[in-house]
């Protein structure tokens, strides 16, 4: 159970990612050639019996300990289960995507319905974005299939961060939290869509595919295209799963170190409520459909300062971070969170300044 | 994880997900609506942990040899945490220990007109729209009318004779709650923190508008008449903004 070493991490990325599809195999059905050639025989992998022990302890402990009844332990637990089971059924949304991908989409019909140009690709790539109703965890598992079924990483990545922010649902909840502020709900939309255009542009103009290589790397299928499908389902809902318990640990964590209350100490200042904003959005890690609801509790912020919690909380926060490093790589997430946090901020200000 | 740990894990998450919907325990952490992309989440999950699960079996007839292969990385053991808090901290939802580190709601939203209520009798009302009449509606509708509240105790060293009538408004998840109140006054007997209430609540009108008021605004009640919910929560123990 060991996530943190860092030839683990490398083998996560394969065992997401290793599945490109094969025209040529899909009707060979062979149980003797596995699925999957990235992790060695040679490895012990866990059976389920390994499950039981968690489980026994859970029940050992069970009103035994004191601690465990302590108020803010079980503060700390509702509030980590729930953005679990908020977001499973999300993930669940996004992989079924993911697995329809791997198994249907060939990289020839990348290439044909796929602008090759990042001027046309970035563009379509943000605007499909609108497509996915949802929060931002389904998305993840959808942009590392994209890429490796042959997309180009900067329109993936674009889709990436565009479809947690812009989605009907995103919007019109942002609508209701907001009576009568049409032009915040137009204001999130554009910013929303200029950061994650401007990040996929970025990527696009960086043309360095070293970081992603990984996602395209070649494998041979074999076995039917449902039986595709249920693999990199099921493999894609365990890994992106994983790391979404992970950023909802961490995300309860800091919903408890940082109270909503002790905000009121930087409202006069503009310059320091929007970086306040900023780091709340990335700390609390609050769904996309709920953010404007949080963000219409605090009134004595100016709506620029919490325009920037709705353009950033989308495309870069706890959870999505931990999931970018487990899909996409460390060293990926490293490189891309500091700069979509920087374009979110910048296009959310802009934004802000001409519409608010 | 070899392929039965894979599927197994799946199966586990699809249980756990079936046992809040049973229980309507689901409430506690989610927002009602979240009922049917609940279903079909657990579905799926019982589904593909299933054939996991088949295949795993049927593999290690077939080439036992392979059966143990890694199919999946080690981080989705970590899928079972959710299980594992849930059974030995058993979460009971947001109540006072949230209300005090979240700012409670501010009715900013100016609604007038507002429906008008019936003529005569008890309403019942939620604690939002409580608050959003008492601090906005022009008419002063809730003026002298008894009005029937649904919260939890949330006791304050500042109201010596009640306690904060607190429910949580939650658009998504329990992560995003904000806690609606009312501070009620001459509520008897003292209360435990969390404990659930039916209050019938009369509306005190502030000295000052709330909207004239410096720092954080009261909105007051008296209590009329208190009761103890017997089946301890509501079904649905929180409000929705929408």
């Amino acid at each position: 159970m060991n996530p943190t070493g860092e030839g683990a991490a490398a083998d996560d990325r394969h065992a997401l990612l290793d599945h490109r599809h094969d025209d040529h195999s899909h009707d060979d059905h062979d149980h003797d050639h596995g699925h999957d050639h990235a992790h060695g025989t040679g490895r012990f992998a866990l059976g389920p019996w390994s499950l039981l022990l968690p489980i026994f302890a859970a029940l050992l402990l069970r009103n035994r300990i004191g601690w465990f009844e302590g108020e803010t332990v079980r503060l700390w637990a509702t509030l980590f289960v729930s953005v679990c089971v908020q977001a499973v059924p999300f993930l669940v949304l996004g992989v079924v995507i993911s697995g329809l991908i791997a198994a249907f989409v060939s990289p020839d019909l990348v290439e044909r319905f796929v602008p090759k140009r990042p001027l046309f690709a970035v563009p379509s790539a943000g605007l499909a974005g609108m497509a996915l109703p949802g929060c931002e965890c389904g998305s993840v598992p959808i942009a590392g299939r994209l890429v490796s079924a042959g997309t180009p990483p900067a329109a993936a990545l674009t889709f990436l961060l565009a479809a947690p922010a812009i989605n009907p649902v995103v919007l019109i909840s942002t609508a209701v939290a907001f009576p009568g502020e049409g032009r915040l709900v137009l204001a999130r939309f554009l910013a929303s869509l200029i950061a994650a255009m401007a990040v996929g542009s970025w990527w696009a103009r960086r043309n360095d595919e070293s970081l992603l290589a990984q996602l395209r790397h070649e494998h041979e299928h074999e076995g039917s295209r449902w039986s595709e499908f249920i693999d990199v389902a099921a493999r894609d809902l365990v890994h992106a799963g994983g790391y979404l318990v992970l950023g909802a640990m961490a995300a309860a964590t800091l919903q408890l170190i940082v109270p909503r209350s002790a905000l009121d100490v930087v409202a006069d200042n503009e310059l320091l409520s929007i970086l306040m904003f900023a780091a709340l959005a990335i700390l609390l890690s609050i769904c996309s459909e709920a953010d404007a609801f949080v963000a219409a509790g605090l009134p004595q912020f100016s709506l620029t300062s919490r325009l920037v919690f709705l353009v950033v909380g989308p495309v870069i926060d706890l959870k999505l971070v931990a999931m970018h490093a487990g899909v996409f790589g460390r060293r990926f997430a490293a490189i891309f969170a500091p700069v979509t946090l920087l374009v979110a901020v910048a296009s959310a200000v802009v934004i802000g300044q001409v519409l608010l | 994880m070899n392929r039965l740990g894979r599927g197994a894990i799946m199966m586990c998450l699809g249980v756990v997900l079936g046992r809040l919907l049973w229980t309507g325990g689901f409430g506690w952490f989610v927002q009602q609506r979240m009922r049917w992309p609940l279903i079909l989440a657990t579905i799926m999950l019982l589904f593909l942990g299933g054939i996991e699960c088949f295949r795993a079996i049927n593999e290690e007839r077939d080439a036992p040899d392979t059966a143990t292969r890694s199919v999946a990385p080690s981080i989705g053991w970590m899928l079972i945490l959710p299980l594992v808090v849930l059974l030995s901290v058993a979460p009971t939802g947001l109540g006072a220990a949230a209300a005090d580190r979240v700012d409670a709601y501010v009715p900013t939203q100016q609604n007038n007109p507002f429906e008008p209520l019936p003529e005569t009798g008890l309403v019942e009302m939620r604690v939002f729209d409580f608050l959003d009449r008492a601090v906005w509606d022009e008419e002063r509708s809730l003026e002298d009318r008894v009005v029937r509240l649904e919260g939890l105790v949330v006791n304050d060293p500042a109201i010596p004779d009640g306690f904060r009538l607190t429910r949580f408004s939650v658009s998504c998840c329990a992560a995003d709650g904000i806690p609606l109140q009312v501070a009620l006054r001459n509520t008897g007997a003292p209360l435990e923190n969390d404990t659930w209430v039916t209050a019938d609540v009369v509306w005190i009108p502030p000295a000052v508008p709330y909207i004239e008021t410096e720092g954080e605004w009261i909105i007051e009640a008296e209590a009329r008449s208190l009761e103890i919910a017997p089946a301890g929560v509501p079904n649905d123990p929180y409000e929705s903004p929408y």
